[in-house]
């Protein structure tokens, strides 16, 4: 289009020191390197002296009998280093769910106090905010652990009311529920019964857009899912086949080839590198064809394709017991299920025991068969529920007054009653802003429940230490409690993530 | 722009503008506030119930008979320092005075405190008087001592308690304090509450002197007062009842004090110089530089070898100060350059081996050295900045040699042994090793967070990911298991013949986890800067570092200081952790040290209570400064 | 076509001189969108060119490209002489030959008006500060604000902070001016007192590249305008000939749109 041809200009790549895609890329390399060579050279040492001080980092103590008695627990006289471990694992989560429940309970009535236009109420709730946020966990732990234990000593009829409920300084003891026989048939039964409900609850909501009439959706589907559960309690030996399956399952996957998984690992690990290529090509495509690449875009794909072929060639040469520790581990597990299901479980699906007082030795102490929290147990529950409300109580504030005036005053003029604009206007848009938040609070105290350590409590941090204290093998049972510790802390974000986008969508 | 956290907002806004309510008479104010309805009216019933009965169960457990306070009086300095020699406390209180110096100083040059209003001051002193009547009533009386000594019991063994007319007169002492407060608060309210009365200046008094008033008025006391003079001297018990404290409790407080007005005034005059400037820099230098010098050197007492220094240690630090500062000089000519980024390459590469050798014992090298050229070398990068005049290449030479001194001071103090021998492993413990810890985690995990969280927000995919997995791996763990991990592996990771003692290793860990948290409130900031900035400063030309240390770092800094307030408080309360991992921390005193003493045998409640009150002052008073600070930087803003 | 007369009668005009800004077959894509086909285009030392057009007609991006906020993906770019290619030392060097002024001014709001004009002179081109400083004043007095050095950028009305913008740039002594819509984002009253300083920029004989929808500023001191649409330019011409006599449709269209 131009008269003027364009000045021919004279084209020189840069010198590579120069050059601004390849400086960027071998800074990553080099930075990455440097990263994976330090950590290389740590574990090594690492190794080579725990190999000096006689210390092997195996996995062994896991089915060894590490001779401990828990504080409390499923079990407090574990076979099995696994076992313990896997007690104080429960022992944290079991913690950490009611910590959850009874924090969010007592945040959102402290943080509504707050709200309140009645001034006593008001104060009340600045008062606890102020000071239980202001004063550490730990010493809040420790301070309740020791109020708990100047508590009366157990006696054969200790109150309060005896043979029910037992309170002193071994802790509390009540009756407790628990899983019989009869409760992985009875499940199913659940099961199918919440699919059905489901689909009731969707179909009445369908009447009730087209008819107007009201339906009670939830309040129908809920009851569909009482009569199921009743109905299933007497019927659910009917579902024992189902074992059966599971049992052919696992002798159908151990019967699966080791090089086949092998090869399959491989070309997963390549192709799932090509597929990447693929993709980021594919974005790169224009209407007018493939756009030119420019030399970063290479560097990426290179990077992706040697990513691939290093990951297949670490899972083919590097690592081949893989393939047979998941053949036999999937194998185990539909074993284990099949048991569970199996034909000869046909008792009553739950079953309540009720606590007793044994004398053991000298002293009078709480029998196994109640639901017994320790004080331990009890000082880290009132020190997480109390530390995190007073959090919690300030992101329901917040949360709350984050909703602008005017949607108020827009509910208002719409004619809605005020419970219906609270709930159907306020409450989701305070919550929307509520949640991430919430969920920070959440992860922090299934992270806080690990100072149970302090008082006695067996968490799984509390577990651990006693278990390596014994072993002397300290770098597995750490590396057990990250690998725990990151999965909990991966679901909780993947839960309130899963809220969160349902929570927008709402809001569209 | 990243949209602010909505409600850190929310908050703030709810803060800044509290609804001023009209001025109401007391039954309107009753009626309004407590029973606007019926159900507001049945809350306020309950809630006066509730409160009632917390306010009870809190004043019945603090003087219960069956209270030990006098464990807490007489381990105070336990507490404190756990076990510091007596023959040198003399060095607390020196290091005590220093802090305390450096306090007023700042307090003189920054103060911009206002006033404070006198009727709030009377509303004060009538709400503290009130609490204080209220709070004689609702205790439960006292039980009734016999005149052996020991508490008189009914027949059932529970302890017998005095008629409530009796309590009420034996505790006439009270009753007098609230009448006093009482009366001293409503004349000033009568004279200053309405607006219409108040009388220009007077209605306010300024808040660092009544401050300074109030310590002043405590520290007398200690003379005044017979508290009783409990302690441990020596090993041997002493329980003196009815005499103030010692003397040297009472001296060395009152010094504090006069140090502390005299250098307010000190500050106030160089406010108003025209030194203000060096002095708030001075000032700042002072406090970053202040735990160090204190804890290493003071405190410590290092035995100095001086034929060593002489021969060693000074000439090392000499020869790395002139001629670090002549390589430095040199590389900031104006015409030097290609040869300027070689040479500080190769002294980068030379200053890496040095490490590497290290690790794998190739060729000795004393530790300092090592740290010096890997300074040198950073040095050296950053010397194209300060090319140009000779006051700029100066600055950056002055700055070197500074560094070198410090840091070869300090190497030297470390590696002395201390003078002051104890039978645990660490010196100092208590309180003093808290506040030691809080504060290097703080000042250490600074600097990584803020790097962390560029290379989180960086363009360069694996920066970004090798941060990212670190920050999301730290923060998915809890420090308790990080602690462990430290101060029990960290031994087996390091290579034959280097040692770190138990406490650096945990403040590594330490360290490590808070710039984990640290990075993410960095990167709030960080987002929140547009992407037109950094389009400008590239557009005039900028490198990359002077973007990020000029045009970047400082918005994002601004607006994140709240968030970073915030975790230096979770840093502090973190401290606690260490009773845990085998470290004397003043928790540890309380939890352990103390109930283990014959006399206190499993004395435990008062003290962990005591330990809640300390750290529930500090966090306190730093949450509500970060409050006003940060309404201060917001309408800035506007 | 006509525009090869109306390019030829500009060409005339600045024949003699040399050439600044060189762009040949620029490309840019977004992704699966191409923001620039294509553009070719020779601006001259000491000129003025006005680029116009619709909304997302690619005029902002070309002009980003000009001194790599964007990476152009296809053809060339040569500024004075120095290609833009991944050379590190010729994007510092296009850089500091290149002044931007943008849209949203830019400015940092933490450092004062005199702080934000003096940082590139003293930390890029190393100058001495109070050398630096004398400057910024000069500056600050030839944009008409004096008085504002001491204060930041918060403090001052829009037309102001563009004002200080312009001078921040022109402290680098640039050769080029690039301006970015530098009026989109004022109030009218203080659109004048940015366009005036931009005449006397365009007087003072800086070959000048400015993005804009003021006709009236391009009429009076354009010496070039060029017309762009979906990342081509449709049409150039000095101001006579694009705004009696445009040859293009589309240039019609756009013309009767906005004037």
């Amino acid at each position: 289009m131009a008269t003027n041809s364009p000045p021919s200009i004279h084209h020189e790549r840069p010198p590579l020191y120069r050059d601004v895609t390849v400086v960027k890329w071998v800074v990553q390399i080099v930075a990455l390197l440097l990263t994976l060579g330090a950590l290389w050279f740590l574990a090594n040492q690492a190794g080579d002296n725990l190999r000096a001080s006689n210390v092997p980092t195996d996995y062994d103590f896991l089915s060894v009998n590490p001779g401990i008695d828990l504080s409390s627990g499923i079990d407090t006289d574990p076979d099995t280093g696994g076992r313990a471990l896997w007690v104080g694992m429960v022992n944290t989560l079991r913690m950490a769910v009611a910590g959850i429940l009874v924090a969010t309970i007592l945040g959102v009535i402290v943080g509504l106090a707050r709200l309140s236009n009645n001034w006593l109420l008001k104060k009340i709730g600045t008062v606890f905010v102020e000071t239980l946020r202001n004063v550490p966990l730990l010493v809040q732990i420790l301070f309740y652990g020791a109020v708990f234990a100047s508590l009366d000593r157990v006696t054969a009829d200790v109150g309060p009311i005896n043979g029910w409920l037992h309170i002193s300084n071994k802790g509390l003891s009540m009756p407790r529920a628990h899983i019989a026989d009869g409760f992985y048939q009875w499940a199913v039964v659940l099961l199918i019964g919440l699919v059905v409900a489901n689909f009731l609850r969707k179909r009445r909501i369908a009447q009730q857009d087209a008819t107007g009439e009201e339906t009670y959706p939830i309040l129908s589907a809920f009851g569909l899912m009482v009569v199921v559960a009743i109905i299933g309690w007497f019927i659910h030996p009917i579902f024992g086949f189902i074992g059966n399956i599971f049992e052919a399952l696992s002798s159908l996957v151990s019967s699966v080839p080791e090089t086949v998984l092998q090869l399959v690992i491989g070309a997963l690990c390549v192709g799932s590198s090509a597929y990447w290529i693929r993709g980021f090509l594919n974005s790169r495509r224009t209407p007018a064809g493939l756009a030119k690449l420019t030399d970063d875009d290479y560097f990426r794909m290179i990077f992706a394709a040697v990513g691939g072929v290093i990951g297949a060639v670490f899972f083919l040469v590097l690592w081949p017991g893989l393939s047979s520790w998941m053949i036999n581990s999937a194998s185990d597990l539909f074993e284990v299920l099949g048991n569970k299901f199996g034909n000869g479980r046909s008792g009553r699906p739950l079953d309540v025991d009720l606590p007793n007082i044994v004398q053991t030795g000298k002293f009078p102490n709480y029998g196994p068969s109640g639901l017994n929290f320790s004080i331990g147990f009890a000082a880290v529950f009132f020190g997480v529920v109390f530390y995190t409300a007073a959090f919690v109580a300030e992101i329901v504030r917040g949360g709350i007054l984050a909703v602008p005036k005017g949607q108020t005053e827009a509910a208002a003029s719409l004619g809605l009653r005020r419970s219906t604009a609270l709930r159907r206007v306020i409450i989701p848009q305070a919550l929307r802003v509520m949640l991430p938040p919430l969920g920070n609070q959440y992860l922090n105290l299934t992270k806080n429940t690990s100072l149970a350590i302090a008082v006695g409590y067996s968490d799984i941090v509390q577990v651990g230490q006693t278990v390596y204290n014994q072993t002397g093998k300290t770098l597995p049972v750490v590396s057990i409690w990250m690998f725990f510790y990151l999965s909990c802390s991966l679901s909780i974000s993947v839960i309130v993530n899963f809220f969160n986008v349902r929570m927008k969508i709402v809001e569209r | 722009m990243q949209e602010e956290d909505p409600i850190s907002v929310a908050l703030k806004e709810e803060q800044v503008s509290p609804n001023e309510a009209p001025r109401l008479s007391v039954l309107q104010w009753f009626r309004t506030n407590l029973f606007s309805n019926w159900a507001n009216a049945i809350l306020t019933i309950l809630g006066t119930l509730a409160a009632f009965l917390m306010l009870r169960g809190v004043l019945n457990f603090v003087f219960s008979e069956n209270r030990e306070w006098v464990a807490v009086r007489t381990n105070l300095r336990a507490l404190m320092t756990l076990s510091y020699p007596e023959s040198q406390y003399v060095r607390v209180w020196v290091a005590l005075g220093f802090v305390v110096g450096l306090a007023g100083l700042s307090a003189g040059i920054w103060s911009n405190w206002g006033g404070l209003p006198l009727r709030r001051l009377a509303t004060w002193f009538m709400g503290v008087g009130g609490l204080i009547a209220l709070c004689v009533v609702v205790r439960e009386p006292s039980v009734i001592i016999g005149t052996d000594g020991k508490v008189v019991r009914t027949i059932e063994g529970s302890p017998q308690r005095e008629s409530f007319m009796d309590a009420m007169v034996d505790r006439s002492g009270w009753w007098i304090a609230a009448v006093i407060l009482l009366a001293v608060g409503a004349v000033l309210w009568s004279r200053f509450s309405s607006p219409v009365r108040r009388r220009g200046p007077r209605a306010e008094l300024s808040i660092t002197s009544v401050v300074f008033v109030g310590i002043g008025l405590v520290i007398l006391s200690l003379w005044v007062v017979p508290y009783g003079h409990y302690a441990f001297v020596d090993g041997t018990y002493i329980a003196e009842s009815g005499t103030t404290v010692a003397f040297s409790t009472q001296m060395p407080w009152t010094v504090m004090w006069v140090i502390l007005g005299l250098t307010f005034l000190v500050g106030r005059f160089l406010r108003s110089s025209r030194y203000v400037g060096m002095a708030k820099t001075g000032s700042n230098l002072l406090w970053l530089i202040c735990p160090f010098a204190l804890f290493w050197v003071v405190l410590r007492d290092p035995a100095l070898d001086y034929g060593h220094v002489m021969s060693t240690d000074l000439p090392m630090g000499l020869a790395f100060g002139l001629l670090g500062g002549a390589v430095l000089w040199l590389l900031t000519r104006s015409d030097i350059g290609e040869i300027g980024r070689i040479t500080a390459t190769a002294l980068l590469v030379f200053a890496v081996f040095n490490w590497v050798a290290a690790f794998f014992g190739w060729y000795p090298m004393l530790q300092k050295a090592r740290i010096s050229f890997l300074l040198l070398a950073l040095a050296a990068l950053l010397a194209p900045n300060f090319i140009g005049d000779t006051a700029k290449r100066r600055q950056l030479v002055l700055g070197w040699l500074g560094v070198m001194a410090l840091v070869h001071y300090l190497a030297t103090m470390i590696n002395t042994p201390s003078t002051v021998d104890l039978q645990s492993d660490e010196f100092l413990g208590g309180l003093g090793l808290t506040l030691f810890v809080a504060v290097i985690v703080v000042i250490l995990s600074f600097p990584l967070g803020v790097l962390l969280a560029l290379g989180r927000t960086s363009k360069f995919p694996i920066f970004r990911m090798l941060s990212t997995s670190y920050i999301e791996v730290i923060r998915g763990v809890p420090l308790i298991s990080v602690l462990i991990f430290f101060s029990v592996m960290v031994p087996l990771f390091l290579p034959d013949g280097m040692e770190l003692a138990e406490l650096a290793a945990v403040l590594t860990g330490y360290t490590l986890f808070s710039a984990a948290y640290l990075a993410e409130n960095v990167r709030g900031g960080l987002q929140s800067i547009t992407k037109g900035q950094y389009e400008a400063a590239d557009a005039i030309g900028l490198t990359a570092a002077q973007r990020t240390g000029f045009i970047v770092l400082p918005q994002a800094l601004t607006v994140s200081i709240p968030q970073l307030v915030g975790q230096v408080i979770s840093s502090f309360k973190e401290t606690s952790l260490l009773a845990i991992i085998g470290l004397f921390d003043f928790l540890r005193v309380a939890n352990s040290v103390i109930p283990a003493q014959s006399e206190f045998m499993g004395v435990k409640r008062e003290g962990i209570l005591v330990v809640a009150m300390i750290y529930f002052f500090f966090n306190f008073i730093i949450s509500k400064y970060s409050q006003r600070l940060e309404r201060r930087v917001g309408l800035g803003e506007r | 076509m006509n525009i090869d007369d109306a390019t030829a009668a500009a060409n005339d005009r600045l024949a003699d001189r040399d050439d600044m800004i060189v762009c040949v077959d620029v490309d840019k894509f977004y992704g699966d969108f191409q923001a620039l086909k294509g553009v070719t285009a020779t601006i001259k030392e000491g000129e003025v060119a006005v680029v116009c057009g619709p909304s997302g007609s690619g005029k902002s991006t070309w002009i980003r490209c000009i001194n790599r906020l964007e990476v152009h993906q296809g053809g060339d770019i040569v500024v004075d002489g120095i290609e833009l290619t991944n050379d590190l030392r010729n994007i510092e060097k296009i850089r500091s030959e290149v002044g931007m002024v943008f849209q949203q001014f830019n400015l940092f709001p933490h450092l004062t008006v005199l702080d934000n004009i003096t940082l590139a002179p003293i930390w890029v081109r190393k100058k001495p500060r109070g050398e630096a400083e004398s400057m910024a004043r000069a500056l600050l007095e030839r944009v008409g604000i004096p008085e504002q050095a001491e204060k930041f950028p918060g403090q001052l009305s829009g037309g102001q902070q563009q004002r200080v913008a312009i001078a921040r740039s022109l402290a680098m002594e640039p050769r080029v001016m690039l301006f970015d819509e530098p009026t989109s984002a004022l109030d009218p009253e203080m659109i004048k007192e940015v366009l005036d300083v931009m005449k006397e920029l365009a007087h003072s004989g800086i070959t000048m590249m400015v993005v804009t929808h003021e006709m009236g500023f391009a009429r009076e001191v354009a010496d070039r305008i060029m017309f762009m649409e979906g990342g081509e330019i449709v049409e150039v011409g000095t101001p006579e000939h694009f705004f009696t006599n445009p040859t293009e449709d589309r240039t019609k269209l756009f013309l009767s749109q906005i004037l």
